[in-house]
């Protein structure tokens, strides 16, 4: 007998001997899309982890660090953003085993709760991001108000005219507002960077909800 | 969106039913069950990328045929870890108990080794050859002409017979 005779017989008898992938399983391949979303939040965080160091690189003039030593921040400022990088870094950290978690499985459930635990991942990182923004500035404010001399030249005018009080209160409210617009527009930042993709992965999720239950 | 998951439904069912296809073509061009699996997942996807495009001129098999092929030989070419086609694993290749044929059974691991030998498109045509089809489909799947099919068929089969007795 011809060996690609042999050959062909034994192919034809293989037939039945792979191992059957079921319609969940398939299911679960095409939503594999997820993967690639998650991919993106990666790669996105990243670039943005380089885009805050490249700002925090180029504003850091000479003039910065003198503003700094003036409100007596030198020391406490850098040990902030040091810290504050490094929680960064774990988040990536993070989104980059989610990746690799929806990458390779190929179980639906697996797959669905991979998905919330990513979206819980990206939601922590903003709230983490805005929660650190805030305090940042709260801080920065309260030493500008203790130490920067202009400050106090304004505060010794204002103080000769109206009541202190009323001054001080103005002041707060000045300074909530600041906070509360800034904070406001890195939320904004965050809806349109993070926002998209995690809507994606949501209507990803309801149609495997479908499939599975 | 309904219509969507209404066409999903459909590849779906479809891909299931044939998806010995991919299996086989998945047999041909991977060594061990990870990798298999893996190329199974890449041409589920590129299937489905295509769905939309695949009007039901043409059967569902034969288009099946092209993609998967197209995808084994192109996409999985790209991302393939190491040269890890020499070493064939035999014991990935599932020996029937009722009819074991000791001399037979040699042969054909010599021959599935010289296979994994070949090179991608030599693989494709060996696949279609196996799997009976006539030289205008392989022509049609591999997008060449049909004398060249006949050809390169030829060339590959001496190059088996070849391997097979030095």
């Amino acid at each position: 007998m011809d060996e690609l005779d042999l050959l062909k017989k034994d192919w034809k008898k293989q037939e039945s001997s792979f191992q059957q992938i079921g319609e969940k399983e398939i299911y679960g391949m095409l939503h594999k899309r997820s993967s690639s979303i998650v991919k993106w939040i990666v790669i996105i965080s990243v670039l943005e982890l380089l885009l805050w160091l490249s700002i925090s690189f180029l504003t850091a003039d000479d003039k910065y660090t003198k503003t700094l030593e003036l409100y007596h921040l030198d020391t406490f400022m850098p040990f902030m953003s040091v810290i504050s990088y490094g929680v960064i870094l774990f988040f990536i950290f993070l989104f980059f085993k989610n990746y690799k978690a929806i990458n390779t499985t190929d179980n639906v459930k697996q797959l669905m709760q991979n998905i919330l635990k990513t979206r819980k991942t990206v939601k922590y990182y903003v709230w983490y991001n805005l929660a650190m923004t805030a305090i940042s500035m709260i801080i920065v404010f309260i030493f500008q108000f203790l130490y920067d001399p202009s400050i106090k030249k304004v505060i010794d005018n204002a103080s000769s005219n109206i009541d202190p009080k009323t001054f001080y209160c103005i002041m707060l409210l000045v300074y909530a507002a600041v906070i509360i617009v800034f904070i406001g527009l890195i939320w904004l930042f965050y809806r349109l960077l993070y926002g998209i993709l995690m809507r994606r992965l949501q209507k990803n999720y309801d149609e495997l909800k479908k499939i599975d239950y | 969106m309904y219509m969507k998951s209404e066409s999903e439904a459909l590849f779906v069912k479809q891909l299931k039913e044939n998806q010995n296809i991919i299996h086989k073509i998945c047999r041909l061009y991977t060594t061990d069950e990870d990798a298999h699996k893996d190329l199974f997942q890449e041409i589920t996807i590129q299937l489905w990328k295509a769905f939309p495009n695949f009007r039901g001129d043409s059967k569902f098999t034969t288009w099946a045929y092209r993609v998967g092929l197209n995808t084994a030989i192109t996409l999985y070419r790209k991302k393939k870890r190491s040269i890890d086609t020499i070493e064939f694993d035999s014991t990935f290749h599932k020996v029937t108990q009722d009819d074991y044929n000791f001399e037979e059974e040699e042969k054909l691991k010599l021959l599935y080794s010289a296979i994994s030998e070949l090179n991608d498109i030599e693989k494709a045509l060996v696949f279609l050859y196996l799997e009976d089809k006539d030289y205008t489909e392989i022509s049609e799947t591999l997008g060449i002409s049909e004398v060249n099919a006949r050809v390169k068929m030829n060339r590959v089969k001496g190059k088996l017979k070849k391997i097979l007795n030095p």
